[in-house]
């Protein structure tokens, strides 16, 4: 569903993405991990097509990003580490707008976005205009446009981020159920304990490169430690990297 | 609940036409949720620009209408080169500030990076920025322009078609730059990649040496008397540059210049409506062809710009520049006075970095300070030299009075987002909104006053008139600053990030109307009693003493009349900005 094939992104001159090559399968939770401007946000912007690929493809359900992008668009749902709303809609009018956009017949959308609604509790306050939102409420907004349209692929980008422990657990459980049912989820976060508890496969990448790939379980073989929290052999990886890179933005 | 993965079923890529529509209905949604909530929360302000800029109109119109009289009643031929300089200009500006505007809004707002990720074409995301991009640039021409060509069409008593083609004429001619602006926006920052900023400063300077260039020619050939025919006559010559028939202002121009014709015959009105069409077929079909051609760029380059754009790393060695003159700044002076200085240093940091805003700087005081500089070639007697001095101060005075409403009024709104780094510092509300003042003062008052005396140094002004101006100057630019910070922290827009958006909304519009009566006031306090000794002395009277027409042209006048300037100056400055100290100190966050 998801495929880098040997991508490459650089800033000027230095590369933030080195040569990823990674193949995600239908039904599958990857978290990518790493410290700040390893090239996560970088490669979810490669995903999601607001940055092409210095060299190398990236493909959403055989779709090229640079090549097909409003086709890849069609199978991908979106939340940004910012909520990007428009202040003078309001939360249902918003809903509608991405509905319409994604082309979905006007009986479908009605019912998608009364079940989103639902599912992320914003019955209260989606008639109201989103420039009296909090962070919060935009964000579980931005969550509920990015599912309505079924989406076979989901990027999220840092997901928890203004989110109150309700919604945490709320988005938890829709991501469980959603990856059940087939969809691929790619999250990009810091929070090591959800990377921990949800993620079939992590990521680890350490200035541009992917350092591990693969379950938890096979990380636990692959570094010797005493202890066998995330945490633990998350630092022991990047251990060798100081944070920051030369693009602040990575 | 559908399968997922098997997405085809619940969405599809929607037709162009399905598109547009969407973002008209989102465009004409946030318009009246807009207008809706300054009608349930500002009437009274609302209520107040409006009734002020129908002030502003009707004393343009009343301007225009004196001068076409004038003009018409000397040199008839003139108002055609006028349009074609007035237009020519205005095509320059519209594709300098469409295209500014557009990068901003298309490759770096938030939005584009939300379209983006959408499924929507490249090209309609374009006409969407563009259709905002050309409200926000074209609303001056309207303001300015549709005084001027009802003003033209009443005295020229043009039939009613004329009125009715105006506004048809006015927006076709505006697509045309503004598509041009859009088409220069996307292909630099496609193709040049990071000498976009080199190849804009080689067009700047390109056309400035182009307008020097062509005052040069004027001056070179010697002094003349700027109301002679042969004054005329070489001013059709040098100017007839911009009555070029390519250009888009030349069709403007001769097609309400047919538009308003007026004749006893009917078949003479029916053909120079013909022509009028005609004009308006033209700028019409260039307009489309450019909106082809843009529609086809942004299809080919939007993302791949975006992409660019977003992968530049910021210059390093930009940052170094100045360095030596903030660090002087900071030092010099009291500690008290400390906290000031450094938030005028970081304004003048960010002043400095964004070439948006000190490149129309540039531009507009450059073409200014070209104009004046061509003074010194027309021998004017006494009483026009002394009329268009002030006529100068006021134009001094207007484009400094767009540079407050529009880098000046949206400073505070723009520490909104940031409000929380200078909240917590140890630095009083009230120096925050001084330093905006400050700022404004140092940036505006060398570039007015110098240009000013440029002005009366080329018209041959005597010393004590060029004091009275300065004075002038003096009281403009701090009644200006005052207004423009006063009305900024009294207005604030603080969910706005784009000062181009903040300085179009309602507080800059408001700004812009009470600084331009502002101007008014003060330049027609301080002109009359100087223009009634002027006339005078040309008449070879002095001034009498027993009517109150010559206690105005007499030394008293003069002392009466700086003394209300200077009292126009501090109310001016003083009140807006006590307004805007007192509201920003019960800002709440």
């Amino acid at each position: 569903m998801i495929e880098f094939d040997h991508a490459w992104r650089t800033y000027g001159s230095k590369p933030a993405v080195s040569d990823l090559s990674l193949a995600i399968p239908r039904g599958e939770l990857f978290a990518l991990l790493g410290p700040n401007g390893a090239g996560k946000t970088t490669t979810i912007k490669m995903l999601v097509g607001l940055l092409r690929p210095s060299r190398g493809a990236v493909r959403v359900c055989g779709c090229d990003v640079v090549k097909d992008p409003r086709g890849a668009h069609l199978h991908t749902g979106y939340v940004p580490d910012e909520p990007t709303l428009y202040d003078k809609l309001t939360g249902r009018e918003f809903l509608r707008f991405i509905a319409d956009m994604f082309g979905m017949p006007r009986h479908l959308a009605a019912r998608n976005i009364d079940r989103e609604i639902e599912n992320f509790e914003l019955t209260e306050f989606a008639d109201e205009l989103a420039e009296s939102y909090s962070l919060g409420m935009k964000q579980r907004l931005v969550f509920a446009a990015s599912l309505l349209h079924d989406p076979a692929v989901l990027v999220l980008d840092e997901p928890m981020v203004g989110l109150d422990p309700r919604s945490v657990k709320i988005v938890k459980d829709l991501i469980r159920a959603r990856t059940q049912e087939g969809m691929v989820v790619f999250m990009s976060t810091h929070t090591l304990a959800m990377a921990e508890e949800l993620a079939d496969r992590v990521g680890i990448m350490v200035r541009g490169d992917l350092r591990f790939l693969g379950t938890l379980d096979e990380l636990r073989g692959q570094v010797a430690l005493e202890t066998t929290s995330l945490e633990h052999l998350y630092l022991r990886i990047t251990a060798s990297s100081p944070d920051g890179d030369a693009a602040s933005s990575t | 609940m559908p399968g997922r993965g098997a997405i085809s079923e619940s969405c599809r890529a929607i037709p162009l036409e399905a598109e547009s529509r969407l973002f008209w209905w989102l465009r004409a949604t946030i318009a009246w949720e807009t207008l809706r909530s300054m009608l349930l929360g500002a009437r009274l302000r609302l209520t107040l620009v409006a009734l002020l800029s129908l002030v502003f109109w009707g004393s343009l119109y009343g301007l225009f209408a004196e001068g076409f009289t004038f003009l018409g009643s000397i040199h008839a031929e003139v108002i055609s080169l006028l349009f074609n300089a007035f237009f020519s200009s205005l095509l320059l500006m519209l594709v300098l500030s469409t295209g500014i505007l557009l990068y901003g809004s298309m490759y770096r707002s938030r939005e584009a990076r939300l379209l983006l990720t959408l499924p929507v074409r490249e090209e309609t995301i374009f006409a969407h920025k563009f259709q905002e991009a050309i409200w926000f640039s074209s609303w001056g021409f309207v303001l300015l322009g549709s005084p001027m060509l009802v003003a033209y069409g009443v005295v020229r008593g043009a039939p009613w078609t004329f009125y009715v083609l105006l506004l048809p004429f006015m927006v076709a001619f505006v697509v045309i730059p503004a598509t041009l602006g859009g088409i220069l926006c996307m292909a630099l920052v496609a193709w040049l990649g990071r000498l976009r900023l080199y190849a804009l400063s080689i067009a700047v300077a390109a056309g400035c040496a182009a307008l020097a260039w062509l005052g040069w020619g004027l001056l070179r050939a010697g002094p003349v008397d700027g109301t002679s025919a042969e004054w005329f006559e070489r001013m059709f010559v040098k100017l007839g540059v911009m009555e070029q028939r390519f250009l888009p202002s030349w069709w403007l121009s001769t097609g309400l210049i047919e538009a308003a014709r007026t004749s006893t015959r009917p078949e003479d009105r029916l053909a120079a409506l013909g022509e009028a069409g005609k004009f308006l077929a033209l700028l019409l079909s260039n307009g489309m062809m450019l909106q082809v051609i843009a529609a086809w760029l942004a299809r080919a380059t939007y993302r791949m710009g975006y992409s660019q754009l977003a992968g530049e790393v910021p210059s390093r060695r930009q940052q170094a520049r100045g360095g030596w003159f903030d660090e002087l700044l900071s030092n010099c002076g009291s500690a008290s006075g400390r906290p000031l200085r450094l938030l005028l240093v970081k304004d003048l940091r960010l002043f400095r970095r964004d070439i948006a805003q000190w490149s129309q700087f540039v531009i507009f005081f450059g073409l200014l300070g070209i104009y004046f500089l061509n003074l010194r070639s027309f021998h004017y007697n006494n009483t026009y030299a002394s009329m268009i001095s002030f006529l100068n101060l006021a134009v001094a005075g207007l484009i400094l009075s767009t540079f407050t409403t529009r880098f000046i009024f949206p400073m505070i709104s723009l520490e909104g987002r940031r409000f929380w780094i200078l909240g917590l510092l140890p630095v009083h509300r009230d120096q925050i909104v001084m330093s905006k003042f400050v700022f404004a003062i140092v940036g505006g008052l060398p570039a007015c006053c110098g240009l000013v005396l440029l002005s009366d140094s080329m018209l041959g002004i005597p010393w004590p008139l060029i004091l009275v101006h300065e004075l002038c100057c003096v009281v403009l630019c701090l009644g200006l600053s005052g207004i423009a910070v006063g009305l900024g922290a009294r207005m604030p827009d603080l969910r706005e990030s784009s000062p181009a958006k903040i300085s179009s909304g309602f507080g800059g519009t408001l700004c812009l109307v009470l600084s331009s009566l502002y101007i008014m006031a003060v330049v027609i306090v301080a002109a009359v009693p100087a223009h009634i000794a002027v006339a005078a002395q040309a008449l070879g009277s002095r001034p009498g003493k027993s009517d109150w027409i010559g206690w105005l042209g007499g030394p008293q006048g003069t002392a009466a009349s700086i003394l209300l300037v200077v009292i126009l100056g501090v109310a001016g400055t003083l009140v807006p900005l006590e307004l805007g100290r007192r509201a920003f100190r019960r800002l709440e966050l």
